[in-house]
């Protein structure tokens, strides 16, 4: 898609507040132009001679009301830019977001979400400098070239003489934009180098206080400083030379004129008042050819922007970057209840057929999986790792792209699994849950309905009833950026209401091990036992669940090394023997990590 | 945010003084700027006069190139002055965040536990970056405007006094108005960047939450929460710039007011032959002229504020004082005896994790560490580097109390590998050795080799520049890792937690044989959760709830039908121990 269609369809995006802006900043740059021409007539006044003098005061008068005139235009301006621009930014934003979380969940990006965010921030914010370069872009370059007519007409040889060598300073200008904003991405990646070296040392902190190394850490910092020092102080002496030549050629142009002007001054033909607009406008064409070639160089730059964003949305077409759709600034807010459930999402039997997937980086994955569940079933999933136990589980609910293989819902098959095992049909948690830093009970809640949910009883269901009494605001407690004021077993817990309070057809659990004390997991585990009419798919390990199983799958490198119940397959799976006696005996003794 | 005068002064002179020379160059630099700012308007005032005046053409071209000459050279000098600030400016601040790393990173654990390393990057880059407008911006935009604004004062008395007169009136109201009004726009300011930065951090952490808010079905609600925090952005953002136009439009209108009335005084003085067309020109020149010192003074004075914050902020990281002291003696060489003598612990006060344990370990015995999540074995582990000091009683090594040493000195001689192994986005070499360039690739190989891990060195994609990052291992490597990383200080005293995660046979094997070398000629503690470690062991100490259960040789405990350890074997660790 040519950046030139994307800005369009930007620019376009509520054509009214388009116009509206378009007319009034265009107004606001071209006011100049009748400042101008009233100074002339000023200095005309001034030097005229008494006679003059009654018409000076109408002449000061017109320039303080146009003056007045430029501050309410720029008032009203301003005002309709504000919504213009963020309109703007919230197209963006909300087409970027709304596609990027109806693809698979776990290959929503196509690198890390650090990442991501510089692209919805700078990447964003780069089209957006285009957006604002055009709508004020028409007013600079046609005060520019109306100023230029204006010169020409008092004095065509000065006018030609002044503009020519202007012109080709300005190309030279446009021509070291480019370097310009190599520069300044450069000064900003070094910046950011820096920025993550700090982040890292203190994520580190530990490992560098042990191994003493507190010195050695800083003096790699110091090269980053150094780095970044350089970079920065590149980037600001071109933008200072620029600077430097933007205002010199007005110089220039200045003192060119004093030159030519000379004779004229003196023989009477060329006033100060002429001298005056001279100056003024020599500013305004200067201040229109910059723009032309910032405007060039901001365009190639927003092109590499352009490409950054679509591959955000690489099963889309381009179009969808930009496509028209309300973005609710203004009006009642998008409804965010997920839907009410129908007859046919209840979960009789869920089976799945040769289910493949290949992991693009190892090479790992699933090779033909296939298996059944029946309604009310407790089932678990388990293996040594890298069996492809969280990936079978993933690439069933569509978190994963499957790469074959089918699924079918009540014997229906399942077209998109991403779009399908959602509320109410299946709720999941995955091994390291994400909160947000909102109230616990809008993490529990998620968007659905208070009224809808049974909160209390998915706190309980969850573990969670002693730490929400703990807690010093109970369920209205702000669990931090990331739920970073939660411990590791609270931040599963939490999800595990998540899902509890969802009441789906079908509960997908990956491995609650990682993050719970053993006895708090047995716990867990019997609370979910108690409940009604649940359907359990679980990755887990533990005997506690392996023996309330009432089907446990086995895998074993991406494959169902074997199936059935605990008995059955200790009695005749090796590998499950293994698991049950060696390997789970010798297994972690819960996460030693966390503080003693 | 009180800061004194002092601390300010202090700052200047901690951080200019070692480039003196670069500050006077700046303050010369930015003089005479300013003296060819103001001269090239008299310039052309005089070329004006002389112009209408008949005078010879080689006169007029002899100003007119003074005029070109000045106006460039003026140009040159700013972009310089610019440029010699920015530099003395970041000079400056790379020092303060090169000393203000350093010193958190040696505050205590606890200092660390309580903030997030993106709190971290606030504090050490966002809040210094503040700064730099107090060392750069400070002295160019404001000192010089100021500079700037003087001049064209005294130079309009010199053209006539009552003009003086009226412009030193008009400039000093304008500054107080636009201050009234700047200190007004500011909550505005704050309140934008805020809803801004709840924005950005909304979709931060709603893209590294892609997969939970699929799997909840609440894309909607999530997308409905954009929305208002979008909604949000907007109004707070109006409602600031709307603020600044203010600010704007004021400079404006009272600039044409200025602008009316040096044309009107200054035709009235022409009219009584007191002045020269060309000093009216001057005057329009210079109204010109004094728009850009008032909107910088006044921008920058609110810049220097948000300044001042941060200088508080970098004071109060820089006045925390590590908890810790510790003494000039040293630890002996070689293997180190262990004395653990009546030690309790507790994190919070009242709170005992570990009560009154005593061990004690002869030079280059091995101790298996076992007790349940919760015991205190990691806490434990954290009193021998002095990540925390015992509540009561002493630790000693070698006979020497580890508080009695000087701290590098002692994690220099302790071996601590943790479960978590913290790594860098940085090469596998950088990782081992901290960044330090000095250690070459010869020694970096002889301890691979030691720890048999040269094949597996061989076995990454570009050997020790393979870039790696926190979650690029797995965790049997990341533990490989970390035994090199001990190896390179050559302890007395290894303290190992195992990696409790199923490990493949083929790491499984190297780790194996990387412990045996790390423990050779080392007294080593390690909190075990696999047989095999167990095994390892000279002896067995089992911790409940903080107390020793249990110590003794390994072999004379496994015999011991009755001993706790003999019954952990019989039933294996996991449902014992968990």
């Amino acid at each position: 898609m040519s950046t030139g269609r994307v800005l369009w369809r930007l620019l376009s995006y509520q054509p009214g507040l388009f116009i509206l802006n378009m007319a009034l900043w265009t107004a606001f740059w071209l006011v100049p132009l009748v400042m101008g021409l009233v100074t002339r007539q000023i200095f005309n006044a001034i030097t005229g001679g008494a006679a003059a003098s009654g018409t000076l005061w109408s002449w000061l008068g017109l320039l303080v009301g146009v003056v007045g005139a430029r501050v309410a235009i720029n008032m009203a301006g301003v005002a309709a830019w504000a919504e213009f621009f963020f309109s703007r930014a919230a197209l963006l934003r909300r087409n970027l977001l709304q596609r990027i979380l109806s693809r698979p969940g776990a290959k929503a990006l196509p690198d890390s979400p650090g990442e991501a965010m510089s692209r919805f921030r700078d990447d964003v914010d780069e089209l957006l400098k285009l957006v604002e370069m055009t709508v004020d872009g028409v007013g600079i370059v046609l005060a520019g070239l109306a100023g230029a007519a204006i010169m020409f007409r008092i004095e065509p040889f000065i006018t030609t003489v002044v503009l020519l060598p202007l012109t080709l300073i300005v190309l030279v200008v446009a021509l070291l934009r480019q370097r310009i904003l190599r520069y300044r991405r450069a000064a900003r990646e070094a910046a950011g180098r820096v920025t993550d070296l700090i982040g890292e040392m203190f994520g580190a902190v530990q490992a560098v206080k042990v191994a003493a190394a507190e010195g050695k850490v800083i003096s790699r910092f110091r090269v980053l400083n150094e780095a970044r020092r350089r970079a920065a102080l590149r980037d600001s002496l071109l933008t200072q030379l620029l600077e430097a030549i933007f205002v010199s050629s007005i110089n220039l142009g200045t003192g060119l004129i004093l030159l030519l002007a000379a004779g004229l001054i003196r023989a009477g033909t060329f006033t100060v008042g002429d001298f005056a607009l001279f100056v003024f406008y020599l500013g305004l064409v200067t201040e229109g050819m910059t723009l032309i070639g910032n405007f060039s160089a901001r365009y190639r730059q927003a092109a590499v922007s352009v490409q950054r964003l679509l591959e955000l949305l690489p099963d889309d077409p381009p179009g969808r970057l930009v496509a028209h759709q309300p973005v609710y600034l203004r009006g009642p807010l998008p409804a965010a209840a997920a839907p009410e459930r129908a007859a046919d999402d209840r979960l009789e039997r869920l089976e799945v057929r040769d289910l493949r997937y290949v992991d693009p980086a190892t090479g790992r994955g699933l090779r033909g999986v296939s298996f059944g569940l029946r309604r009310g079933s407790f089932t678990v999933v388990t293996g040594r790792m890298g069996s492809g136990k969280s990936t079978l589980v993933r690439v069933l609910i569509g978190l994963l792209p499957r790469d074959g293989g089918e699924i079918y819902w009540n014997g229906r098959r399942v077209e998109r699994p991403a779009e399908f095992f959602v509320m109410p049909r299946a709720a999941y948690i995955p091994q390291v849950p994400r909160l947000f830093s909102e109230a616990l009970r809008d993490n529990v809640l998620f968007g659905l309905p208070p009224a809808r949910a049974d909160l209390p009883g998915a706190v309980w269901s969850a573990v969670m009833e002693r730490d929400v009494a703990t807690l010093e605001r109970g369920l209205d407690t702000p669990v931090g950026p990331r739920g970073v004021k939660l411990s590791g077993g609270q931040v599963q817990r939490t999800a595990a209401a998540r899902m509890f309070v969802r009441r789906p057809e079908l509960l997908v659990i990956d491995d609650l091990s990682s993050a719970l004390d053993v006895e708090t997991e047995r716990t867990l585990w019997e609370r979910l036992f108690a409940l009604e009419e649940v359907t359990c798919l679980v990755v887990s390990h533990r005997r506690v669940a392996l023996r309330r199983a009432d089907q446990i799958i086995v895998l074993k490198d991406g494959q169902v090394e074997a199936e059935g119940s605990l008995e059955g397959l200790l009695a005749r799976s090796p590998e499950m023997q293994r698991l049950w006696r060696g390997e789970a005996g010798q297994e972690s003794a819960g996460p030693g990590g966390t503080a003693g | 945010m009180a800061v004194s005068y002092a601390q300010h002064r202090q700052f200047l002179r901690r951080y200019l003084q070692p480039q003196w020379l670069r500050v006077v160059l700046l303050a010369a630099l930015l003089c005479g700027g300013i003296g060819l700012q103001l001269a090239t308007p008299q310039i052309v005032a005089r070329f004006i006069d002389l112009a209408r005046a008949g005078a010879e053409q080689a006169v007029l071209v002899r100003l007119a190139g003074l005029f070109l000459a000045a106006a460039l050279a003026a140009q040159v000098i700013a972009a310089l002055s610019v440029y010699a600030s920015e530099n003395v400016g970041w000079t400056a601040t790379n020092a303060v965040r090169e000393d203000l790393a350093l010193h958190c990173l040696r505050l205590d654990l606890p200092f660390h536990n309580a903030r997030t390393p993106g709190e971290m990057i606030e504090r050490v880059d966002g809040d210094v970056t503040q700064l730099a407008s107090f060392f750069s911006q400070f002295v160019i935009k404001v000192l010089g405007n100021v500079v700037l604004l003087v001049g064209i004062l005294v130079l309009l008395f010199r053209a006539h006094w009552s003009v003086g007169l009226v412009y030193a009136v008009f400039t000093v109201a304008t500054l107080l108005l636009l201050r009234a009004l700047m200190e007004r726009a500011i909550p505005f300011f704050k309140e934008s960047r805020q809803a801004g930065a709840i924005l950005l951090g909304f979709l931060e952490e709603h893209l590294s939450g892609t997969e939970d808010i699929r799997a909840s079905g609440a894309v909607p609600y999530v997308l409905r929460r954009l929305a208002e925090a979008m909604r949000t952005q907007l109004e707070k953002t109006k409602r600031a710039w709307l603020r600044g136009t203010m600010m704007w439009a004021t400079t404006a209108v009272l600039l044409v007011l200025g602008n009316a009335l040096a044309f009107g005084l200054g035709t009235w003085l022409l009219r009584r032959g007191l002045i020269t067309v060309g000093t009216v020109y001057l005057f329009f020149h210079y109204t010109e002229m004094l728009r850009r010192p008032l909107e910088q003074i006044t921008r920058q004075m609110q810049e220097l504020q948000r300044a001042s914050a941060s200088i508080a902020r970098v004071g109060d990281l820089l006045a925390l004082r590590s908890a810790s002291a510790d003494g000039p003696g040293m630890l002996p060489a070689g293997a180190l005896a262990v004395e653990v003598e009546r030690v309790s612990f507790g994190y919070v006060p009242d709170d005992l994790v570990l009560r009154d344990i005593t061990v004690r370990l002869a030079p280059g015995r091995v101790l298996g560490l076992l007790g349940r999540t919760g015991s205190g074995k990691t806490t434990v582990s954290r009193l021998f580097v002095r990540f925390y000091d015992p509540t009561a009683g002493a630790i000693r090594l070698g006979g020497v109390d580890v508080r009695d040493v000087p701290l590098d000195h002692l994690r220099a001689r302790v071996g601590l590998v943790t479960q978590d192994v913290q790594l860098f986005h940085a090469s596998v070499r950088d990782n081992l050795t901290f960044f330090d360039p000095t250690i070459a690739d010869a020694r970096i190989r002889e301890v691979l080799a030691e720890l048999g891990l040269l094949e597996w060195m061989a076995s990454l994609p570009a050997g020790l520049d393979t870039p790696i990052g926190p979650r690029a291992l797995s965790a049997g490597e990341a533990q490989l890792l970390a035994f090199a990383r001990v190896f390179f200080k050559n302890p007395g005293l290894v303290i190992m937690d195992e990696a409790s995660s199923r490990l493949d046979p083929a790491t499984e094997q190297l780790v194996e044989r990387a412990v045996s070398a790390l423990l050779r000629g080392r007294t080593a503690i390690i909190i075990a959760h696999r047989l095999a470690t167990v095994q390892r062991a000279d002896e067995i100490l089992i911790l409940e709830r903080g107390a020793v259960l249990e110590h003794g040789p390994r072999a004379v405990l496994a015999a011991d039908p009755a001993s706790r350890f003999a019954t952990l074997l019989r039933t294996g660790l996991e449902e014992v121990l968990a």
